[in-house]
């Protein structure tokens, strides 16, 4: 059974349709790559599963085999469904470690104590040193920041993880890294979405991609034939030329 | 606790046993009242980012609570203070109920239009509010012989102080409390607090109803201390002097309000004062708020966090 499944969903902004009646299920330990020209719906996609800031204007979403189709995005987080947000995501008036304790404490329930534990474990595993943990995470660097919305989200326990774009903006050594801790995520068993735009990242991680074009799924399947499809050359290249 | 806030809790501590006439306690026990209301509006206002405009309508709860409790129902005065704070939580809720699921402009409306529809409700149940004259001679705070006017308002001023300290030891713990802490990540950035877990309605409801406690406490004790609830507080002007408070103190800082309260508050006691100023004293309130917002927009507390800073990078 798939651990989260998406049953034509559909959003509408008025009458634009930004996702198109898009069906597919994502395997438990999966880790799965989402491509598609800008615009094409993806952050969307992302957004109507989560329910933030809005849900599905049609269709089902089921996570563990319930649907949370209409479910507030806090019920959501703290069922084991974690995402990331394409554009920075802080609290410009908490440190690093209020953030990750923060989620720990609301997004997975645990105590204060059992809370700061967690993010010192966190904040170990993300790279980020005990003095950068204390200071406000408007002082981070890009990497930092990026590290530090997957490390919110991770502390939660998820089931499933959703990254929106977490290599943009970074340096090659940079994505890399954020490359091999992905890994070690996954293999730790959590099940990945991926949105990424630097494809290399996509095709070295994912073991499946799914391309979505105006809204719709366009291909899927082994990333390497998927790249190599003519229906997904042509839309990368006609929305590049648009 | 910092030093600034532990010297000026000594100072005011002391201060009966120098200051003796009751007219100038009695301004200290007016800013003790305006310092509760100020800074626990800036708990919904400045952490929760709620634009609150119904705080008023909690110390008018409690006032009339108060006077109602004590005067018809003949309630111990003392008592009245702790119910005032529990109908004024009461009244939050009511009023979070529509809130909790609105934003900016709107909760505005919604807030500023639940404390008149309150208003009108105190004007039309005259029989039980005394409607537009209010009531008077209500019950004052007496222990067995102990008459707390006595000794020139001796008594009083420090069941004042002693809210206002309580008052403050509370918005300081929930502030730094993870509660405090999610109503800020809320502030800030809404999606990504929900995405971590953090309950939006939930967080709206608690944050109102934690911050009409103790105004409505403090309305309480006002009516029990003038003897007097009219309809009054609810008027535009104690509003707007409370909000320029909390601005001009800086949000999201809880001393800072307190800090403000004082110095407006005794600034505009000076100017009533003042012959020729009685009308003007207004008019300066209001330029100061929008000098500081235009200036210093995080109020007069960031201006010494910053010099603060400076002075330890120096040393
Ligand atoms: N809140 C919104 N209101 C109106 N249109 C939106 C909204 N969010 C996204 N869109 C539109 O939906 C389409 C898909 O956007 P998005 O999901 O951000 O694409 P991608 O992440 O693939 O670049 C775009 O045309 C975008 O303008
Ligand atoms: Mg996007």
């Amino acid at each position: 059974m798939p651990v989260l499944e998406l049953r034509h969903v559909t959003k509408r902004f008025g009458g634009l349709t930004a996702v198109d009646d898009v069906t597919f299920g994502v395997e438990e330990g999966e880790l799965l790559g989402i491509a598609g020209p800008n615009g094409s719906g993806k952050s969307t996609l992302f957004n109507v599963v989560t329910g933030i800031p809005f849900g599905a204007s049609s269709g089902e979403i089921l996570f563990d085999g319930k649907p949370i189709t209409r479910m507030v995005s806090h019920r959501i987080a703290r069922l084991g469904l974690a995402r990331t947000f394409q554009k920075d995501a802080e609290y410009p008036d908490l440190t690093a470690k209020e953030t990750i304790a923060l989620a720990a404490i609301y997004g997975r329930g645990l105590n204060r104590r059992a809370a700061a534990e967690a993010a010192e474990t966190q904040l170990e595993a993300a790279g980020i040193g005990c003095a950068r943990a204390g200071m406000l995470t408007t002082a981070l660097s890009v990497y930092e920041r990026k590290q530090l919305m997957i490390a919110s989200a991770l502390v939660m326990q998820p089931k499933v993880l959703m990254l929106d774009e977490p290599a943009s903006g970074l340096t090659r050594p940079e994505i890399a890294a954020l490359n091999a801790h992905l890994v070690k995520i996954n293999k730790g068993g959590v099940t990945i979405l991926l949105i990424e735009h630097v494809l290399s990242l996509l095709l070295s991680l994912a073991e499946r991609l799914i391309v979505l074009n105006q809204g719709a799924v366009l291909a899927e399947g082994d990333p390497q034939e998927v790249i190599r499809d003519e229906r997904v050359i042509e839309a990368y290249l006609g929305g590049r030329s648009a | 606790m910092d030093w600034k806030l532990a010297a000026g809790l000594g100072v005011l501590l002391i201060l009966p046993f120098f200051v003796t006439d009751s007219y100038t306690r009695h301004l200290f026990i007016l800013a003790f009242v305006y310092a509760i209301l100020a800074s626990n509006w800036d708990l919904s206002l400045g952490y929760a980012g709620l634009f609150n405009f119904g705080h008023i309508a909690f110390f008018a709860t409690g006032v009339y609570t108060a006077a109602i409790a004590a005067k018809t129902l003949g309630v111990s005065p003392m008592l009245t203070i702790p119910l005032g704070g529990a109908t004024a939580a009461l009244t939050a809720l009511i009023v979070a109920a529509p809130v909790a699921r609105l934003k900016g402009i709107y909760v505005v409306l919604v807030t500023f239009a639940f404390s008149q529809v309150l208003l009108q409700l105190i004007l039309s149940q005259s029989h039980i509010t005394g409607g537009a004259e209010g009531m008077v001679r209500i019950p004052a705070l007496q222990i067995g012989d102990y008459k707390f006017i006595r000794d020139f308002k001796f008594g009083y001023y420090y069941v004042a102080l002693g809210l206002l300290v309580l008052s403050t030891f509370y918005l300081l713990w929930l502030t730094r409390s993870p509660f405090g802490k999610s109503l800020l990540a809320l502030r800030d950035n809404e999606e990504y607090a929900g995405a971590r877990g953090i309950s939006i309605m939930r967080a709206r409801v608690l944050a109102l109803v934690a911050s009409a406690i103790f105004p409505g406490m403090a309305g309480s004790f006002f009516a029990i201390y003038l003897r007097v609830a009219s309809p009054e507080v609810l008027g535009f002007g104690t509003l707007s002097l409370v909000l320029s408070m909390v601005l001009i103190g800086g949000i999201a800082t809880i001393t800072g309000p307190i800090f403000a309260a004082f110095a407006i508050f005794f600034a505009t006691e000076t100017l009533a004062g003042t012959r020729g100023m009685e009308e003007f004293r207004f008019i300066i309130v209001a330029v100061a708020m929008i000098l500081v917002l235009r200036f210093a927009p995080g109020g007069l507390a960031r201006i010494l966090q910053v010099f603060q800073f400076k002075k330890n990078r120096v040393l």
